[in-house]
């Protein structure tokens, strides 16, 4: 049967791409270099860690689902996965990959135990996924990917506790896929940040260190906080943490930190955690 | 400049809604299909004839043409559609928070992060 071995929690935004490729080819902002050095025991985690799978859960930015339709829970069920060309052409990537199989299985169990996604064989992914990708893994990429899309961009988005709900269901989903593989799961969301208003560009690394320091432990507290005030004191974007509550519920209490890194380099606070299964 | 609050009201704050979604409905549709090379191109050429195509008030014109971010998102514009707007007349997230904040854009670029500290209460 298949087993959940790990996973970890880390930001997005669209600057993380650019200033990537902008880096590689030969001139990284200091302040993303941080970054770039921070993020590269994920990668040996990752590339240690030798997926089968790789669970994604994620938020898209208008830039695949519009609002014609913009579903509050959408699962990926594709042969691959391209980028959304977000308005300033595609960056030199190749598509990440998906297994259908699996995809269905998941998608199977997650309807049948109460959550009733939307099926897309269609989803072009933005930088939600390929903006911290090519941190964490070079092409080709290391495993087919599943991808979860919660929406983060319009209220109402669902609470805490529900996206905790929906990591225990994926992790119930993976282990009951009939075939030994191995599988991570990974959630995506930024941390401190606000991208419009007068508060513009704050950035609360104290409630950011705090979130990775107690998401390991603490998760019970954590989801009971109103999204509210985690949007009043990190940020109205902030609330896209709660994704990562779906990473730590796909987790059991058996796990270790493998790694934490924290920066905050200009308009998103930029912060990684990771864990290993113990039984895994 | 004073620091960030903690307001999520307007002007310091604009939480998406639903009701935003309903008011905006034509501008963000207008905005997204900006997504493709073709129809950049196509706005460039022209921008009110192409904006026409989109059933906008005349004053939400009036708003795109004077770059006038702030009035976008009181119009029910989301942030992720504005910002395609703005990046095909080659500006970007930093115009539209210095435009939100009237601040000049180098003063914002320089102003941040803007630090602020503080938990969760009970925390």
């Amino acid at each position: 049967m298949a087993r959940v071995i790990g996973g970890f929690g880390v930001s997005h935004s669209p600057s993380m791409g650019y200033e990537y490729d902008k880096g590689v080819a030969g001139s990284f902002d200091p302040r993303w270099r941080v970054w770039y050095d921070g993020m590269q025991p994920v990668k040996k985690w990752l590339a240690a860690a030798k997926p089968d799978h790789i669970v994604i859960v994620y938020n898209d930015h208008l830039n695949h689902f519009t609002f014609e339709a913009y579903p509050t829970l959408a699962l990926g069920v594709a042969e691959e996965f391209p980028q959304a060309d977000e308005g300033w052409g595609l960056r030199p990537f190749p598509s990440l990959a998906g297994d259908t199989e699996f995809g269905w299985h998941v998608a199977n169990h997650l309807v049948r135990h109460e959550f009733d996604l939307t099926i897309c064989e269609d989803m072009k992914l933005d930088h939600g996924v390929y903006s911290w990708m090519p941190y964490v893994a070079a092409p080709p990429w290391p495993a087919p990917v599943l991808p979860l899309a919660v929406n983060m961009i319009r209220h109402p988005i669902p609470t805490s506790q529900r996206l905790r709900k929906l990591g225990v269901a994926l992790r119930a989903a993976i282990e009951s896929f009939p075939r030994d593989v191995r599988v991570a799961v990974i959630a995506t969301g930024g941390m401190s940040h606000q991208i419009s208003g007068t508060r513009f560009g704050m950035a609360n690394e104290e409630w950011d260190r705090a979130f990775l320091a107690r998401i390991e432990r603490d998760l019970d507290r954590l989801v009971e906080i109103p999204q509210e005030e985690i949007m009043r004191i990190g940020g109205t974007e902030a609330s896209e943490l709660a994704i990562w509550f779906a990473m730590r519920g796909a987790l059991s209490d058996n796990i270790r930190r493998a790694y934490d890194f924290y920066t905050f380099p200009q308009i998103t606070g930029c912060g990684v955690v990771v864990f290993d299964e113990k039984a895994a | 400049m004073p620091e960030p609050n903690r307001s999520l009201a307007p002007p310091d704050s604009y939480i998406y809604t639903g009701p935003m979604s309903t008011i905006g409905r034509n501008l963000n549709r207008f905005a997204l299909s900006l997504k493709s090379p073709e129809n950049r191109k196509k706005f460039l050429a022209g921008e009110d004839a192409y904006m026409r195509r989109f059933a906008l008030s005349e004053r939400v014109m009036a708003q795109v043409a004077a770059r006038d971010w702030t009035g976008l998102i009181k119009a029910g514009g989301h942030l992720q559609a504005i910002l395609k707007i703005a990046a095909t007349v080659g500006q970007g997230l930093w115009h539209i928070g210095a435009h939100n904040a009237d601040v000049p854009v180098e003063d914002m670029i320089a102003m941040c992060p803007r630090r602020v500290t503080g938990l969760p209460e009970n925390f």
